[in-house]
């Protein structure tokens, strides 16, 4: 099972992945646990991608799917995608559809 | 004994030639061994290659290795054949070049026609559809060819973006 530790405040729900690859072998279960949490969270979502430094097309695939499942006024933010992330952002442009966010928002 | 001090051998060493890792494996067309195989590349290439490269290498290979995966499993074989495929980079002047083969079926044609990224539908992202056009945009001299039942890709990804 995909590794993720929710932080949830009044506020907001705050998921840092403690996954090195997003990739094909994990996307299904990856999708179905986020989707999870961030639908029983009901709240705007913080995903910390610090540790995440590979990702390939599936595991796009399931943070769309993830973005799709969250009511559109519910805010999902990115935040520390390391090169290798931005990367498939950037060149799928779908770094025009995420709200993608520097680190350094995430010290507290 | 490394293959310098082979070639230096002898009352009149030669000089040393500069060797280059390549990587050479085959394996199951599954997505675990496909993380197990790009993990190992990447240490096999780490101290010759930038990160940048090695990124967009890794990217490159799991969009393909991952596609014959998903294809070997969706034409059911015999429990006892499992598909397999090989994979082979070695570093060339300009870049990494790769070849990999497999014995799934015939590639469909569209996929090596020049693509554009599926439509951006705000109200309705797509949820794949990426896989060629990475793999377009981030390799070059794209060659396929069938050869008897086997399926064989070959492609150079540069040093330098």
């Amino acid at each position: 099972m995909p590794t993720l530790i929710v932080n949830e405040t009044e506020t907001q729900l705050i998921v840092v992945v403690e996954e090195a690859r997003i990739d094909a072998a994990i996307a299904t279960r990856f999708k179905d646990r986020l989707r999870e949490i961030v639908l029983r969270g009901r709240k705007p979502v913080r995903l910390d991608m610090r540790r995440v430094d590979f990702m390939d097309s599936s595991g796009l695939g399931a943070m769309i799917a993830v973005r799709k499942a969250l009511p559109e006024a519910l805010p999902l933010v990115l935040e520390g995608l390391t090169p290798n992330v931005e990367r498939v952002f950037r060149l799928t442009r779908m770094d025009s559809v995420f709200d993608i966010r520097p680190a350094t928002t995430l010290q507290e | 004994m490394s293959s310098s001090e082979r070639q230096n051998a002898g009352p009149k060493p030669r000089p040393a030639i500069r060797t280059q890792p390549m990587f050479h494996r085959v394996l199951q067309a599954e997505p675990q061994d496909v993380r197990q195989t790009l993990e190992d590349l990447r240490i096999r290439f780490a101290k010759e290659v930038s990160a940048d490269a090695m990124g967009r290498l890794e990217l490159v290979l799991a969009e393909v290795m991952n596609n014959v995966a998903e294809h070997a499993s969706a034409t059911a074989m015999p429990a006892a054949d499992a598909r397999s495929m090989h994979l082979c980079v070695v570093m060339h002047d300009n870049g990494l070049s790769c070849a990999i083969t497999d014995d799934g079926g015939k590639l469909p044609a569209d996929c090596l026609l020049p693509r554009t990224l599926p439509a951006l539908d705000p109200l309705d992202l797509p949820e794949g559809g990426f896989g060629w056009c990475l793999i377009q945009g981030l390799t070059q001299s794209l060659c396929y060819y069938r050869e008897g039942q086997r399926n064989c890709l070959a492609f150079t990804v540069p040093y330098h973006a």
